[in-house]
C-alpha cells in the first residue's frame, strides 16, 4: 500500500514536473544592438571622408590634413584605497554615464568595496563615489558568508531597471567565485537586496563575471560568464531577473576566459576571449562562433592579434564599427591599443594607442588592463581600464574621432 | 514562486542538516543507541542555535557561514540525512549509491568543462532529465526501495516550485557531498563483503 501511494506521489511530481518545464520561455533570438542600426559605415561621415578625400588632394599640394579631433581623458575619483580594479559603466536614461569598480587594500582583500560615481558629460566631471556594496552587506543579503568581492558588471534590464552583476568568494581565490546580483530601480542610487545566481553544480564554485551582457528579443539578459578552476572556458548563462534559467558553453577546455561577444544579427554571434593557454601554444585571441542565438557554440580559428592572458574591452557602433581595446602584446600589459573594423572589412586595425610604456618600475612593467568599452549614444565611446592597478583611467571618443578614424584609414587604404 | 522566503528556507534547512550530522556523528562516537526522544530534543536544540543569529563577533548565523563554504544542498543528499535519525531508519541500498556514483563521475567532469557537452545545462528544462528522474524512481520503488520514490519526487517538486535559489534539476539530485558519500560507499561495500568471508 505504502508504495502504491509513493508511485501517485511520483505521479503527482512527475505532472508538476512537465508543468514547469512546459512553461519554461523558449530560447530567443539575439536582439540589436541599437534600436536603429545603421548597416553603412559612416553615412552621415561624407563631409569629413570627402574632406579627407580633399585633403589628400590637398595634401599632395601642400601636405595640409584636417586636425584630429582630440580624446578626453581623465580619472574615476580617487577613494584613498591603494588597489582599484575592474571597471565598467552604464549609460543612464539621462545620457550621463554610470561607472563601478572595486576598491581596497589590496585584491581579495575583505575590505574591497564596489564603488560607484556617475560622469557628467555636459560638464565632464565625476560625481563623489559611494559605495554600492561590501562584503558584510552582501553577506548579509545573501545570508551566507562572503569572504571578498570582484569584478561589478551593470546590465540595463528590459523594463529599464538597471542590474548590478558581480563577483563574491567565500573560499579561497578566485576560482571559488559565484555571481551575484542587485537590481536598482532609480539608476543606481539605491539596490535592493543581492540575490545568487547559481550555474554551477561543484557548491555552486568558480563562476566569473567580466563582459557586459547582451540583450534577448524576448528581453531576458545573456550574461557572458566563464569559469577558471578546473576548466577554463565560457559560458553565456540566460539570465531572467537574478535567476540563471539557461546556460551554453562557449568554449571548453583551459584555454579560454572572459568572453566578449559581438552579434552578426539574431541568430550569430562571435565570442572572442582572453586566452589562458600554456606557453607552448598561440598567444593569441581564442574566437567562438554561434549560428542559432547562442544555444550551440563552436570554436573556430584564432582571431591572430596576440593576447598575453589579459582582457578585452569590445563595443560594436550604431553603424557597424566594431571596436576592441586590448594588449596586443605576447606578455606582460604594458601596451594598450584601441583596434577597429570597418562593418564590410575582415581586418581588425590599430586605431588608437592608449598606453605604451616598457619601463620597468621595481623590475616590474606597468600594467593597463581591464578595459571596458560603452557607448552613450551609438557614435561615441567611453572606455574605462586599470592604470597600474592604482587608478583607473577614463578616454572619452567622441563621434568626430572615429569618423577621422575610418576617413585616415580610408585614406592610408588608398594611398 | 518561493522567492520571499528562499533565504529563510536555505537556513532552517542548513541549521537542520547541520543539526542532524552532528546527531549521526555523536551516534557513530556512542557505544550506545541514543534514543529517538534524546535525538529530537537534541536536533530541536541544535537547530536553534544554527538558526539564530549568536551575536558577538559574528554577523550572520553559524548555519549561513556553513552555507557560504557548502553551498546548498541537494534536496536527495538533505531528505536522505533527515530521515537517517527517524526511528526506523534503514541503511540506504547499494543498489542506489552505485548508480549516482556511476551518475556522479560521469556528470562531474562533464560539467566541469571536459569538452563542449554540458550534461549541467539539461537540468534547466530537459524532459529527457526528468524522465530519467522519474524512471530512476520507478525502479527504485518496484526493486522494493519505496523511500527513494518519495525522496525523488520530493525533489522534483521542489525544483518545480523553485524552492532553491537554483532553477537547475539538477541542483535538487546532486550535490558533492552525495557522490563522494556514494563513492565511498562503494569501496566500503567490497571491503565488508571481503571481511563477512574471512
Amino acid at each position: 500500500m505504502s508504495r502504491v501511494i509513493a508511485f501517485c506521489f511520483l505521479l503527482l511530481a512527475s505532472v508538476l514536473g512537465y508543468l514547469h518545464i512546459d512553461s519554461r520561455p523558449v530560447w530567443a533570438p539575439f536582439a540589436s544592438n541599437y534600436s536603429i542600426n545603421h548597416v553603412n559605415q559612416f553615412d552621415d561621415s561624407s563631409e569629413l571622408s570627402g574632406g579627407a578625400k580633399q585633403s589628400k588632394v590637398l595634401k599632395s599640394a601642400t601636405s595640409v590634413k584636417p586636425a584630429q579631433p582630440s580624446l578626453r581623458t581623465d580619472w574615476l575619483p580617487d577613494t584613498g584605497a591603494p588597489s582599484v580594479h575592474a571597471a565598467s559603466l552604464i549609460a543612464l536614461k539621462d545620457g550621463a554615464v554610470r561607472a563601478f569598480w572595486f576598491a581596497g587594500s589590496r585584491e581579495g582583500a575583505p575590505d574591497v568595496v564596489i564603488n560607484t560615481s556617475v560622469f557628467d558629460t555636459q560638464a565632464s566631471r565625476w560625481s563623489v563615489p559611494t559605495v554600492v556594496v561590501d562584503r558584510v552587506s552582501a553577506e548579509k543579503g545573501l545570508s551566507r558568508y562572503i569572504a571578498k568581492l570582484g569584478n561589478p558588471v551593470p546590465a540595463r534590464m528590459a523594463d529599464g531597471r538597471m542590474q548590478l552583476f558581480f563577483v563574491t568568494v567565500s573560499i579561497g581565490g578566485w576560482a571559488g567565485s559565484s555571481i551575484s546580483s542587485m537590481i536598482s530601480d532609480d539608476e543606481g542610487l539605491t539596490w535592493d537586496r543581492p540575490q545568487r545566481l547559481i550555474s554551477s553544480p561543484l557548491i555552486n564554485l568558480s563562476t566569473l563575471v567580466k563582459s557586459p551582457a547582451m540583450a534577448f528579443i524576448d528581453g531576458r539578459l545573456g550574461l557572458p560568464a566563464y569559469h577558471e578552476w578546473i576548466g577554463r572556458f565560457g559560458e553565456l548563462l540566460r539570465v531572467d531577473a537574478s535567476q540563471v534559467i539557461d546556460k551554453r558553453r562557449m568554449s571548453s577546455g583551459r584555454d579560454a576566459i572572459q568572453p566578449v561577444v559581438f552579434t552578426n544579427g539574431p541568430q550569430e554571434a562571435e565570442a572572442f576571449f582572453r586566452q589562458t593557454r600554456p606557453s607552448s601554444q598561440p598567444k593569441q585571441i581564442p574566437v567562438s562562433e554561434t549560428k542559432d542565438a547562442g544555444q550551440t557554440w563552436a570554436v573556430t580559428k584564432d582571431l591572430e592579434i596576440p593576447n598575453p592572458n589579459s582582457a578585452l574591452a569590445a563595443l560594436t557602433l550604431a553603424n557597424g564599427t566594431r571596436l576592441m581595446v586590448l594588449n596586443n602584446i605576447e606578455a606582460a600589459r604594458y601596451r594598450l591599443v584601441m583596434v577597429m573594423r570597418e562593418p564590410r572589412s575582415p581586418q581588425w586595425r590599430v586605431v588608437q594607442v592608449l598606453e605604451d610604456d616598457e619601463s620597468l618600475l621595481n623590475d616590474q612593467h606597468r600594467e593597463f588592463s581591464y578595459p571596458y568599452l560603452i557607448s552613450a549614444n551609438g557614435d561615441d565611446a567611453h572606455l574605462t581600464y586599470t592604470w597600474n592597478r592604482t587608478k583607473i583611467k577614463h578616454v572619452y571618443f567622441p563621434a568626430t574621432w572615429f569618423k577621422y578614424a575610418v576617413s585616415s584609414l580610408q585614406a592610408k587604404e588608398a594611398q | 514562486m518561493m522567492t520571499p522566503y528562499l533565504q529563510l528556507i536555505a537556513l532552517l534547512e542548513m541549521s537542520l542538516t547541520c543539526a542532524v550530522v552532528l546527531i549521526i556523528l555523536s551516534q557513530k562516537l556512542s557505544s550506545r543507541e541514543i534514543p529517538f526522544v534524546v535525538r529530537l530534543v537534541a536536533v530541536a536544540l541544535l537547530v536553534n542555535l544554527f538558526f539564530w543569529p549568536l551575536g558577538m563577533s559574528l554577523e550572520l548565523p553559524l548555519s549561513a557561514y556553513v552555507r557560504g563554504v557548502t553551498g546548498e544542498f541537494s534536496i536527495v543528499t538533505m531528505l536522505l540525512l533527515w530521515s537517517s535519525i527517524l526511528p526506523a531508519a534503514k541503511k540506504t541500498s547499494l543498489g542506489f549509491k552505485v548508480p549516482v556514483a556511476l551518475i556522479a563521475i560521469a556528470f562531474y567532469p562533464l560539467a566541469l568543462g571536459l569538452g563542449m557537452l554540458d550534461p549541467y545545462a539539461w537540468g534547466y528544462g530537459s524532459i529527457g532529465l526528468l524522465t530519467a528522474t522519474i524512471f530512476f524512481a520507478i525502479v527504485c520503488g518496484l526493486a522494493g526501495w519505496t523511500k527513494c520514490v518519495w525522496i525523488l519526487s520530493f525533489a522534483i517538486i521542489t525544483w518545480a516550485v523553485h524552492w532553491h535559489e537554483s532553477a537547475n534539476l539538477w541542483d535538487y539530485l546532486l550535490d558533492p557531498f552525495l557522490a563522494i558519500w556514494a563513492l565511498l560507499a562503494i569501496p566500503n561495500a567490497i571491503y565488508q563483503k571481503r571481511r563477512e568471508r574471512a
